[in-house]
């Protein structure tokens, strides 16, 4: 590349990023002078915001990054990225507590003779890999790479690299593969991709087993699909699952199977359908080859009404868009593949292919293998031809199926090196420990489906001495000899888009951190001879007694994100538990056996065992137990031979009760609304007007009166408004302790509430910033006053302690910091500047946001103009990945939430209470 | 000359009090004591870690301190009930019980005080609270009942104070006349000059009559100012007009249980039988009888209002009083304010005086427990099902507690040794 | 005897306050800022004898909350030549050729749960005086103003800036 065309991409990217020395410590006392000024437009003291994409899972969410005095304190879902398009899930929230994690890697460390980890250089280190490479070479041992997902340049680097020093990749590691999937496609259509499906183009949505809001592989993007679709009418989504999700609790209407039955459930749609003789496209062989399952054996089968069941084919045909995504849970079953391939025959013969399916724009998936392939490599290991194993950003060690004995397994080979970033449990296994950088601090693209390019700049300079994957591949490349192209991975991305991007891609490129790439069409065909020898599928046995189902979850997804100390914080949206392992049972199926929350019972499946306290969970079918997969990692777990993927429904499972309790932080008082209508009935609503007297004169509101208004039809209960909440306002993160004492610090809860039936409600709650805030008026230092713009504002430094404001709270919104909040070092780092710590013994609560609306006033004041509509977005807003928190002016009568707070659906909790407060729910229908 | 020879004794009897302590004295002195130092120790820790420390919690932000706070106040009731309601109703056996009761209401007061202080976040900075000019031009919220409990409770403190002081101030001359060395320096100092004159008398005899005149109304609004940092608030069962009867009734209930705790032994201790009698007891007994009616009354009122209103928050709420997680305190409670006193109506028992304390200590008990049961409740299950828990006191709160107790006894014992612990002057009209 | 032993009492009384007094007069002098910089800037040459505007140096002032403190290369602009003879310009020198930043010790901090903004100040018409003082006849910049809530609310309230808390506090 040319000097000259890499300076001219360095301006375009770099901007006026990089500050050198730009930071002012306000307690070190210190004022610091820059050596040179810096770039036009830039101010000290004014937070940056430049482009990235999330790491956290395989998803490739678009960041942007609030860089404040040169650190990173917020990450925010970026606007118009082609993904996630502004939300952003509380995973992607908790990414910074993965950056400043206090358990880093700071640098790279080997393990001596004893067994310890000693310190050691990067050249050290680099030096004794490519020595050990070039020696497992000569003995005639393999070499192999076995890395998480990677997608882009870095892909083709890791190739090249591998090609170089003949090092033999192994297909990539995602313990969520979805490999049935691909693999079905791949025989049905000759395409084993992960198709892109459009649910805002479909008007009724089958879901069967996917969870498209937790972790079913791009929730932040599905949950803005699913909030486009419910804005038109009658858009209807059905949910079958054995378990509860929180995707099924969203669904308009959740079908609950029996475990193993969905194979059954389409077999019937698929002959029910090809009988109307309406959508009749399926070839006669195919249908030959099909299992032939009546209405009364599939309602025996999946337990659902035989009425249902004909209800549910009619549904299908009459739609006219329908849109079916089968996946997650129902793929990962002794009979997962026959899901599969049924589903994927129910999209073709119902038309679904290539509109609602879209094949050209498949996720990036490419690269990533099965459990077959761990198999295999344990296989490889066992007969000791294994020379130099690199491990890149995977936790095969924490997620496979303990019956490979993967850690057993891996001492076999010569030279174990991570690259992680984590010094974990699995961290532990390996001989030499490369620290990876963070995303944030990494160059690097992103492809994560066909046609999305997205960016990776660093935000900050690495807070460790850490490299990306790219610098060490690189790096290695170079001391072996080899020809290494660029002299920095950056220069190498740079060279790689120079070559494949014109000058108005790159510009745009750089401007808005992502590309939308043209795609080319894929040709599909039904390979209808090759799928008819695969449709036999295992057969599903009913189960009995007891059915375990190992859910993913929406906090740690795999298990990846369960190091981050906030996502433990964070309670489970459906339990409310927030610290320790559960064991989700149906009521009635507790009551039988006279059991209640926390009660600890032994759950067994063959020779694996664990002892589990038990939660309660509404809705869940009576002969089925959940755990979240996450909180397993023990459990011997079989692997579909079909299709490689990982079991995750047990079948004859042994319960125990044993007679004693454990502790376990549930954090709702109740699961139950008692009739409160905090989510008012639809049926039977009508807001009781607060046209109260009043003791104290009205509150004057000049020129802004701040509201809010929460649309619970759009409100899915993810969670990733309390996860933002926490970030924006430096929220402490108090621990295990004290949430089993109920001192949990959330400013923004998500209350789940289930009724009867065990359908769940999901209510954000938060300061109601109240015009008659029973806060008020018993402070007795007006530490907690009302503003002239609305806001219910708490002055910390004026705070003496009394919580007398949080006893009168109808809301009980209000934190009391019990302690001295604790910032392990470095995750002070993390902290908003805008903000005030909050020292102990004072009551903190939802701002609002203020230091936004500060934010926003000064820039009006400097253009000399008022607030404008949507100008001020608070944390929890932008995150909401379906925009269903909107924040406003309601003293003008053309903003969002004035409009929003007179809907017919507006209601205000308690309101008769008279608190009135600045907080508008719109009740669902 | 017979009266003569009986005020001789009076004097003499009483006085015997201020003697040189005993070993048991010495060693109850010793445990009180120690259990205030050890309480002062806990409030240490208490501040360095914070209030984590405790085990409250979210929603129940007042737990045991708050209840030792409305406890007190209310212990110290019947102190100026005795004195100055009995004295303005001219009830002859007032004269038995005032100075300990008086006496009590001062310590009681004092201790009471403290945990406002224990209580807050950030105690360093309780000055806020107070309205005084600063450079932040700021005042208290004179809205919130906590800036008006601050006014009543010192308010109560400096009239109680001025009131007993006033109320010894012949008995200090008693004893200048009667010790000698140090101890009659000190009481010489401390009765003012008193020479027992006519006119002294005279002005002495107004000047008490006023301020028993002026101290009356504080028994109805100390309390029920400390009542309307409850019922001021909206939540379900604190949010009740009957609240300052009910907790005046209430403190006057435990404040004369409190007072037959200390006088039964101390009448022992001091061999006081000649004045202070059966009927004395017996008398005090019927108003701690009538005042657990009352608060008996205001149990079922409670009641009654839930569910006669019909609201949704309060009917729960006094479900959950009774049958809830904390419905063994609840009955208790009854059991020990509403049932055991009724055995007073029998005529023997009240006469009993082993009996009669006894019964005090359960209605003492009991009193604490209400508040206890009334703050805590309330909190735990109010509006917001999501936001209902439980709260447990933790060791610490317990320790600041029992140092309470520590600390009031601790003070009674060492005024039992320094101020004539009965009225000689009072006494003496009654010969 | 005793009248002498009376007056010495009560001299003795009054001169504890006395102490007090000047002790706590010491105390609060030496919470007002007076540090040596690493460099001995002279205010009252730059601002008092050549005039310089305080934006000239502390450019940021009207665009930012921070005035900021002059790049090392703004100061080189002028003493490249300028008196570079000076032993304290030779320090100068050396450190912007060393490539490090200069580390000036604050003289006037207020704590993390303030909100202050030098732009809205300077574009409200706030001279800088009325907060920094004189600078121009400083020789060590010192602070000259309390800081305190009280003496930021009284020019609030005379100027008719809001007094709402949230105005200043985080």
């Amino acid at each position: 590349m040319e000097r000259r065309d890499f300076l001219q991409l360095l301006g375009l990217f770099s901007g006026a990023a990089m500050l050198p020395g730009c930071s002012e410590n306000r307690s070190a006392g210190k004022l610091v002078s820059y050596l040179v000024p810096p770039d036009e437009g830039v101010l000290p003291g004014a937070a940056l915001y430049l482009p990235s994409t999330c790491g956290e899972c395989p998803a490739g969410c678009g960041l942007t990054v609030r860089v404040s005095e040169g650190r990173a304190v917020k990450l925010e879902g970026r606007a118009g990225h082609p993904v996630n398009d502004g939300g952003l899930c509380m995973r992607g929230q908790a990414a910074l507590w993965r950056l400043y994690h206090p358990e880093r890697l700071r640098n790279p460390l080997r393990r001596d003779g004893a067994g310890q980890f000693q310190p050691l250089s990067w050249d050290e280190a680099l030096t004794l890999v490519v020595e050990e490479l070039e020696q497992a070479r000569q003995e005639g041992r393999a070499n192999l790479l076995l890395s998480g997902r990677t997608t882009g340049t870095l892909t083709e680097l890791q190739q090249h690299f591998c090609r170089q020093l003949g090092v033999e990749p192994l297909p990539q590691f995602e313990i969520f593969s979805h490999a049935a999937l691909r693999k079905a496609y791949g025989i049905l259509f000759g395409q084993a991709e992960l198709p892109h499906y459009r649910i805002d183009q479909a008007d009724l949505l089958l879901s069967i087993g996917a969870d498209l809001l937790e972790t079913f592989v791009s929730p932040v993007g599905y949950a803005r699909q699913f909030s486009r679709a419910i804005k038109q009418d009658g858009f209807q989504w059905l949910h079958a699952e054995p378990h509860y999700s929180l995707t099924g609790a969203n669904a308009t209407e959740r079908l609950v199977l029996n475990p193993g039955s969905e194979a059954a459930l389409l077999s019937f749609l698929l002959l029910r359908i090809e009988s109307s003789g309406q959508e009749g496209r399926l070839p006669r062989q195919l249908l030959r080859a099909l299992p032939a399952v009546s209405a009364g054996q599939a309602a025996r089968l999946t337990g659902l009404a035989e009425e249902r069941l004909e209800r549910l084919a009619k549904q299908l045909l009459l739609a006219e868009r329908p849109l079916l995504i089968a996946g997650g849970i129902a793929t990962g079953q002794p009979n997962g593949l026959q899901t599969a391939l049924l589903a994927g025959l129910l999209q073709q013969q119902l038309g679904m292919i290539g509109s609602r399916i879209e094949f050209a724009r498949a996720e990036n998936y490419a690269a990533v293998g099965s459990l077959h392939d761990l198999q295999r490599l344990a296989e490889r290991l066992e007969q000791d031809r294994v020379g130099v194993l690199l491990v890149c950003a995977a936790d095969p060690l924490a997620r496979a199926p303990a019956a490979l004995d993967l850690p057993g397994k891996f001492k076999r080979a010569g030279l174990r090196v991570g690259l992680c970033d984590l010094f974990d449990d699995s961290a532990r296994q390996f001989d030499l420990l490369l620290p990876l950088s963070h995303p944030l601090e990494s160059w690097g693209d992103a492809v994560p489906r066909k046609g999305v390019l997205s960016l990776l700049k660093p935000a900050l300079d690495p807070l460790h001495d850490s490299r990306s994957a790219g610098e060490v591949w690189l790096e290695l490349l170079r001391r072996s000899a080899k020809p290494a192209e660029s002299a920095s991975y950056q220069e190498y991305l740079f060279d790689v888009w120079h070559r494949r991007l014109d000058e108005r891609q790159l510009q745009q490129f750089a401007e808005q951190g992502y590309l939308s790439l043209p795609v080319a069409a894929v040709p599909l065909r039904l390979q209808a001879e090759r799928a008819a020898g695969q449709l036999a599928g295992a057969e599903t046995a009913v189960a009995a007694p007891w059915s375990l189902v190992l859910a993913p979850s929406i906090r740690s997804f795999d298990g990846r994100s369960g190091s981050l100390p906030l996502l433990s914080e964070l309670p489970d949206p459906l339990s409310t538990v927030s610290y320790g392992r559960w064991l989700a049972m149906a009521p009635a199926a507790a009551q039988a056996l006279q059991l209640e929350d926390r009660d600890l019972v032994r759950v067994a499946a063959g020779d694996w065992s664990a002892d589990l306290p038990v939660r309660l969970q509404p809705g869940l079918a009576a002969s089925v137990l959940m755990i979240q997969g996450d909180l397993l990692p023990e459990a011997s777990l079989p692997i579909d031979p079909r299709s490689g993927e990982l079991v995750r429904v047990l079948d004859g499972v042994r319960l125990e009760k044993l007679g004693s309790a454990a502790q376990l932080a549930i954090l709702a008082g109740s699961s139950s609304q008692h009739g409160r209508g905090l989510i008012p009935d639809p049926a039977h609503h009508a807001e009781i007007p607060p046209e109260q007297s009043r003791f104290y004169r009205a509150h004057p509101h000049k020129e802004y009166r701040w509201a809010m208004t929460v649309d619970l039809e759009l409100c899915i209960g993810c969670a990733a408004c309390a996860a933002a909440c926490y970030v924006e306002n430096n929220v402490p993160v108090v621990g295990r302790r004290d949430h089993l004492r109920g001192r949990e610090m959330s400013w923004l809860r998500i209350e789940p509430f289930y009724d009867q039936a065990g359908r769940a409600g999901f209510l954000p709650m938060l300061c109601q910033h109240c015009h008659n805030a029973p806060c008020e008026p018993v402070c007795p230092v007006y530490a907690a006053y009302h503003n002239p713009e609305g806001l219910n504002v708490q002055v910390y430094q004026r705070c003496v302690g009394t919580r007398y404001c949080s006893n009168n709270c109808p809301y009980k919104v209000r934190r009391f910091n019990w302690w001295q909040p604790q910032w392990q070092a470095p995750l002070e780092q993390m902290r908003n500047p805008d903000l005030a710590a909050r020292d102990r013994g004072v009551m903190e609560k939802c701002t609002f946001c203020v230091q936004r609306i500060r934010r926003a006033r000064d820039r009006a004041r400097d253009e000399e103009r008022p607030i404008r509509d949507g100008e001020v977005v608070t944390a929890c807003g932008q995150s909401c990945p379906t925009g269903a928190i909107r924040f406003g002016n309601l003293l003008d009568e053309q903003s969002a939430v004035y409009r929003l707070a007179r809907s017919e659906r507006a209601y205000r909790v308690f309101a008769e209470l008279g608190t009135e407060p600045s907080v508008y729910y719109l009740r669902k229908g | 000359m017979k009266s003569l020879a009986a005020r001789e004794k009076l004097e003499q009897d009483v006085l015997k009090g201020l003697r040189r302590p005993g070993k048991w004295y010495l060693l109850g002195l010793a445990c009180c004591a120690l259990l205030f130092l050890g309480a002062l120790g806990l409030w240490g820790y208490q501040l360095s870690r914070g209030l984590g420390v405790t085990g409250l919690m979210h929603p129940v932000g007042w737990g045991v301190y708050i209840t030792n706070f409305v406890f007190w106040v209310g212990i110290a009731h019947s102190g100026t009930l005795i004195s100055a309601v009995l004295f303005l109703f001219r009830a002859r056996f007032r004269s038995s019980f005032n100075r300990a009761a008086e006496a009590m209401t001062i310590f009681a007061l004092m201790v009471a005080g403290l945990f406002p202080l224990i209580h807050l976040g950030r105690v360093w900075i309780f000055y806020y609270l107070f309205p005084y000019p600063s450079q932040r031009t700021l005042w208290p919220n004179f809205r919130s009942p906590l800036v008006w409990d601050v006014f009543a409770i010192s308010t109560y403190m400096i009239v109680s104070l001025v009131f007993f002081y006033l109320g010894t101030l012949p008995d200090l001359a008693i004893a200048r006349r009667r010790l000698s060395g140090i101890r009659a320096r000190i009481y010489s100092v401390l009765s003012l000059g008193w020479t027992g004159s006519h006119g002294q008398w005279k002005q002495y005899g107004r000047l008490y009559l006023f301020l028993a005149a002026f101290a009356t109304p504080l028994v109805a609004s100390v309390h029920s100012i400390v009542s309307w940092d409850f019922a001021v608030s909206i939540l379900p069962g604190w949010h009740t007009t009957i609240f300052a009867p009910y907790f005046v009734a209430g403190a006057i209930l435990s404040g004369t249980a409190m007072v037959i705790i200390l006088v039964v032994p101390l009448r022992r201790a001091l061999q006081l039988q000649p004045y202070i009698s059966i009927d004395h007891f017996e008398a005090i007994a019927k108003i701690l009888l009538l005042t657990s009616l009352i608060v008996s009354y205001a149990y079922l009122v409670e009641y009654g209002l839930a569910f006669y209103g019909h609201n949704q928050f309060e009917m729960e709420l006094f479900r959950y009083r009774a049958l809830g997680h904390y419905r063994a305190l609840f009955w208790l409670m009854i059991v020990c304010n509403s049932l055991v006193p009724l055995t007073l109506f029998i005529r023997r028992l009240r006469r009993n005086l082993a009996y009669l304390f006894a019964v005090s200590l359960l209605v003492t008990l009991g009193m604490w427990v209400e508040r206890f049961v009334l703050i805590v409740t309330s909190l735990a299950h109010d509006f917001d099902p999501y936001a209902w828990g439980t709260y447990t006191p933790s060791w610490v709160e317990i320790g600041i507690t029992c140092g309470s107790f520590g600390l009031f006894f601790m003070l009674f014992l060492i005024f039992v040794k320094t101020v004539p612990v009965l009225s000689m002057s009072e006494l003496k009209e009654r010969l | 005897m005793a009248r002498l032993l009376l007056n010495l009492g009560i001299i003795g009384y009054f001169g504890l306050f006395l102490l007090a007094a000047v002790a706590l007069g010491g105390y609060w002098t030496g919470d007002r800022q007076q540090p040596q910089q690493p460099i001995a800037f002279p205010h009252t040459v730059h601002a008092g004898t050549l005039q310089l505007a305080c934006e000239f140096c502390h450019r940021y002032a009207k665009q930012s909350r921070r005035a900021g403190v002059p790049s090392l290369t703004r100061c080189m602009s002028c003493h490249q030549t300028l008196a570079a003879e000076r032993e304290e310009i030779k320090k100068l020198t050396r450190i912007f050729e060393a490539g490090q930043p200069l580390h000036w010790n604050r003289v006037y901090r207020l704590p993390d749960f303030i909100y202050f903004s030098h732009k809205r100040h300077v574009r409200g018409g706030v001279p800088c005086a009325a907060c920094h003082g004189d600078v121009a006849r400083m020789k060590t910049v010192r602070q000259v103003r309390s800081l305190e809530m009280g003496w930021c609310l009284a020019c609030h309230r005379d100027l008719g800036a809001p007094t709402d808390c949230t105005t200043c506090h985080n």
